[in-house]
């Protein structure tokens, strides 16, 4: 077609174009004999053997959703593990335990699901429902933690009973109202969201389910908007998870929680013996028995339950308590159980 | 001037209130820059942590940086008035603030986290040198300067678009896409413009098809392929430096060898710059894109200045600059003035989120919204320009169709007005339910973002195209040309900048958004970029609103100024771009 090139001004360009080109592309074909798909660089087949997780060569998506409790540990977790296998692409969403089994997890649309409560039943019928099976393993534990303002030096200790009055939904207006020496000013109440496992965790352990969960209450996932809340008024008071006070403990102060055996204040030696009850919890995480067939997926878990022990990455770093001993080994049977049952 | 001195005379009135109306709708037209300008400070401070920069340290870059740029500016405009107002404005806002600080400190209470030399810095420096830089780049040696610059920086900036876009995209599929599709297609339509008449005029679309198909067939079987920067010159840099050639030749009207030089010098300019890159340790794929990118404008502008008369001596305006920073550095290396430590930083653009916030990156999420965005640039502009070709020039006024047109349109504008988490509810039932393209793909991502601003680019394309004037309209048909022939050739290129102006106003829209990629189910926080249009991403926006919550306070300051400062910039490059864009049609219709 090159000997229809006119004379025109455009003619010479083209001319041009096409000769240099089939000039290049000649050198660029005299290029690839010498390359094989191995040794070409920059392509996704090389890293195969770049990876330093033992030449083991996983690669694939891991689709992680649920409670915005559990993902700082996740992402802590996740990001360890891809710094070991770089193919393996790790997302994570922050959807709250409920929002993730209803949206994502029982539809069949994540791998995993990180809870702060264990699994409902209504839940388990819909993941039934659409054939999803799962394993429940302990990621941690959290002491749910209560704050007030820094300036409130009334209420720095609470029998459960008295939490219960706040926040059950025929709730206390006035700190009068649950205590007689309190001051007679209303309560300005920062909570969790109702598709979080963090207010299903504390409705059933405080008030229990019957007496429900006040409406009068600022409800957020986002810790640092009740943290907010609290500091902004001497009155107020809110709840959530322990790693945030961990990280930020000037900030607001924790309420010492009396459960008939004296107050005892929220820290990682009080959860761990459970003597800070009824509020310390595990959190957890469940992987999709079908999604654990894929070996990176089954590798992401096995490498998850040996972190949980972790002390420098789950306490120091992120803020929860580490797994003991025995709580590691029993995940880690039911996780080998049911890979194997997968594969 | 009020009413009490009235006089038994005819015509004396207030005024008072008109004045009063003046200053206050003056005010109300402030209120909303001052407040967003005193965040952006904040932010800005935060994200280069100018907090702990030492006043030595700031006014070391004062003058070494800043004043050599204010000085060139001055003395491209060669204004002795403009001279004098920045020499005052300068002098006096440094007086000025040092007291206001001294007085508000002393009387009231201190101000956090602002020291008056940082105050100075934006409330001063950064508006005189803005307005002096806008006056000197319309002068012949600011315009030189300028523009040498803005190539090298905007040429850089395509650069490490492409690098991106080859780390997203398989490069040997479009290695193959391109040998078996776009350029057979080039031959074809090359072919059917010297013969215009033969049939193979329609070919060139279905021609690049069946390529693409056919590379897309082939990329599994096909196992043995060139390195990567083969593929890059083979691809890029031969065709660029073909047009190079061709340029020279059409435009500049220089002889055949001449222009076979230019492209001949081209191309060994950026395949030898490259290879020298690579023997100095850097990826030599990489220095090929961003010497692509960036050497070729910047040369055929130098070359272009060089040869006209004017404004040559701007072409020092980037040895200036550099110098001005390596100065600056040693000086102040050498008496070890305390300088800030940036959370926004190069690391922080390419390394992955992590809990650690001096480790913490934003580069997955960065790749994610650009991605996204270059797709919904794509769809909407299609889509935009396609309605609103039809409204405006398609339709007739009565009958059915008239009726349905207009049924249209008033749906359009109310769709405008429609909340940016409905479109996610919609993109969530629709494409990545009901079609199946995936939760918070890219692909989902885009067409949900897509419709979100459909509406306004629609809107906007409309109004562009309404604003051509008729008689160029009824010009072209009195010369028998189809409406077809009318719209290609005479409206849409004369409606052509307002429809880039729009289409990026509405993307600035778009980068932006977070509650439609909640609703899609696009990931809170990803560790790698997306390696195709079907994986899931993260964007910036998400990953920002992540951080917000994140236990550490570094995080919430730092980190996240450090990435609202970086997505303002990608939004600030976007709109630039449009307004070259613009300004590079409106000039040339």
């Amino acid at each position: 077609m090159t000997d229809d090139t006119s004379q025109s001004g455009i003619g010479v360009s083209r001319r041009r174009f096409i000769s240099a080109a089939g000039g290049a592309g000649a050198v660029a074909l005299a290029g690839c004999t010498e390359e094989e798909t191995g040794d070409g660089d920059g392509s996704g087949a090389e890293t195969d053997t770049g990876s330093n997780g033992g030449g083991s060569g996983l690669s694939g998506e891991i689709n992680i959703a649920g409670s915005s409790t559990v993902f700082p540990l996740m992402s802590a977790v996740a990001e360890e593990f891809e710094r070991e296998h770089d193919d393996v692409s790790i997302d994570i969403s922050s959807t709250g335990s409920g929002g993730g089994f209803e949206n994502h997890f029982c539809p069949g649309n994540t791998d995993f699901n990180n809870a702060s409560r264990p699994i409902k039943p209504e839940e388990e019928d819909h993941c039934a429902e659409n054939g999803v099976e799962y394993i429940e393993l302990v990621a941690a534990t959290d002491a749910l933690t209560v704050v007030i303002n820094n300036d409130n030096d009334f209420a720095t200790e609470m029998t459960v009973e008295e939490l219960a009055q706040i926040w059950e939904a025929d709730a206390a207006e006035t700190w009068n109202d649950v205590r007689d020496e309190w001051p007679d000013e209303p309560i300005d109440r920062y909570g969790a969201d109702e598709t979080s496992g963090t207010y299903d965790y504390f409705v059933e352990n405080v008030q229990g389910e019957d007496r429900g969960h006040t409406d009068d209450y600022q409800a957020t996932e986002q810790d640092n908007t009740i943290v907010q809340g609290v500091q902004g008024n001497e009155y107020a008071i809110g709840y959530f998870g322990f790693a945030y006070y961990y990280q930020n403990p000037d900030t607001v102060t924790a309420v010492a929680i009396d459960n008939g055996n004296g107050p005892v204040e929220p820290n990682l030696e009080t959860a761990a013996s459970g003597e800070y009850s009824p509020l310390s919890r595990q959190i957890y995480t469940y992987p999709s028995i079908s999604s654990l067939a894929e070996e990176h997926i089954a590798e992401f878990a096995r490498y998850f339950v040996d972190q949980t022990d972790n002390e420098q990455l789950v306490a120091e770093e992120v803020g929860y308590v580490p797994a003991t001993q025995d709580v590691k080994q029993e995940q880690e049977d039911k996780l080998e159980d049911a890979i194997s049952q997968a594969q | 001037m009020s009413i009490e001195r009235s006089e038994p005379t005819f015509g004396r009135v207030s005024r008072l209130k008109g004045t009063v109306f003046e200053y206050l709708s003056l005010g109300a037209s402030v209120t909303g820059i001052v407040a967003l300008g005193v965040l952006l400070i904040y932010v800005a401070i935060d994200a280069f942590d100018l907090v702990n920069a030492s006043p030595e340290w700031l006014l070391t870059y004062y003058v070494t940086l800043v004043l050599p740029l204010i000085g060139f500016c001055l003395y491209s405009a060669n204004d002795r008035s403009l001279i004098r107002r920045t020499a005052f404005a300068l002098g006096g806002g440094l007086v000025a603030m040092a007291l206001t600080f001294s007085v508000v400190e002393s009387f009231v209470r201190p101000i956090p986290r602002l020291t008056w030399q940082v105050a100075y810095l934006f409330v001063v420096v950064a508006p005189v040198t803005a307005y002096v830089v806008f006056v000197g780049s319309r002068e012949p040696i600011g315009r030189t300067g300028f523009g040498l610059v803005g190539r090298v920086l905007g040429g850089t900036a395509l650069g490490l678009s492409l690098i991106i876009l080859f780390t997203v995209f398989d490069e040997r599929l479009w290695f193959l896409a391109y040998t078996l599709g776009v350029l057979p297609a080039v031959g074809v339509l090359a072919y059917s413009r010297v013969n215009p008449s033969s049939p193979v005029s329609l070919l060139p679309v279905p021609v690049a098809l069946v390529g693409f198909v056919a590379a897309s067939v082939l990329r599994g079987p096909v196992d043995v392929y060139p390195t990567a920067w083969l593929i890059y010159v083979w691809t890029l840099v031969v065709p660029v430096s073909a047009i190079i050639a061709g340029l020279t030749a059409q435009r500049d009207g220089e002889t055949k060898q001449t222009a076979a030089i230019a492209g001949v010098a081209a191309f060994a300019l950026i395949g030898g710059g490259s290879l020298a890159a690579g023997s100095l340790g850097v990826s030599s794929e990489h220095a090929l894109l961003v010497l692509l990118g960036s050497g070729v404008p910047t040369v055929m502008f130098g070359r272009r200045v060089v040869a006209s008369d004017t404004g040559r001596v701007g072409l020092f305006l980037p040895v200036l600059l550099v110098g001005g920073a390596l100065a600056g550095a040693l000086i102040a290396e050498s008496f070890g003035f305390p300088a800030p430590d940036p959370w926004l930083d190069a690391s922080f653009v390419t390394s992955s989120p992590s809990r650690m916030p001096e480790r913490a990156g934003l580069y997955p999420a960065i790749v994610g919204s650009v991605l996204v965005i270059a797709f919904v640039a794509l769809l909407s502009f299609v889509l935009g320009v396609g309605s609103a070709v039809f409204l405006e020039e398609y339709t007739v006024e009565s009958g059915v169709v008239g009726a349905t047109t207009r049924l249209i349109q008033i749906n359009i504008a109310n769709l405008a007005a429609v909340p940016s988490v409905v479109y996610g509810l919609l993109g969530l039932g629709l494409f990545a339910n009901l079609l199946g393209l995936g939760f918070g793909s890219v692909v989902t991502a885009a067409l949900t973002l897509s419709l979100l601003i459909l509406p306004i680019t629609v809107i906007s394309a409309q109004e562009a195209i309404r604003s051509v004037p008729d008689h160029l309209r009824q010009g072209s048909y009195a010369m028998g040309a189809t409406r077809w022939q009318t719209t290609k050739n005479v409206v849409l290129p004369e409606a052509l900048p307002g429809i880039f102006t729009g289409t990026i106003l509405a993307l600035g829209r778009a980068i932006g958004e977070t509650a439609p990629l909640i609703m899609i189910g696009a990931a809170h926080t990803v560790f790698s970029p997306p390696n195709g249009i079907w994986s899931k991403i993260s964007a910036m926006p998400m990953q920002i609103f992540v951080w917000s919550d994140f236990p550490q306070a570094e995080f919430r300051y730092g980190v996240l100024a450090a990435g609202v400062v970086t997505l303002l910039i990608v939004l600030l490059g976007m709109n630039a771009t449009a307004i070259i864009l613009r300004n590079k049609y409106e000039s040339g219709v």
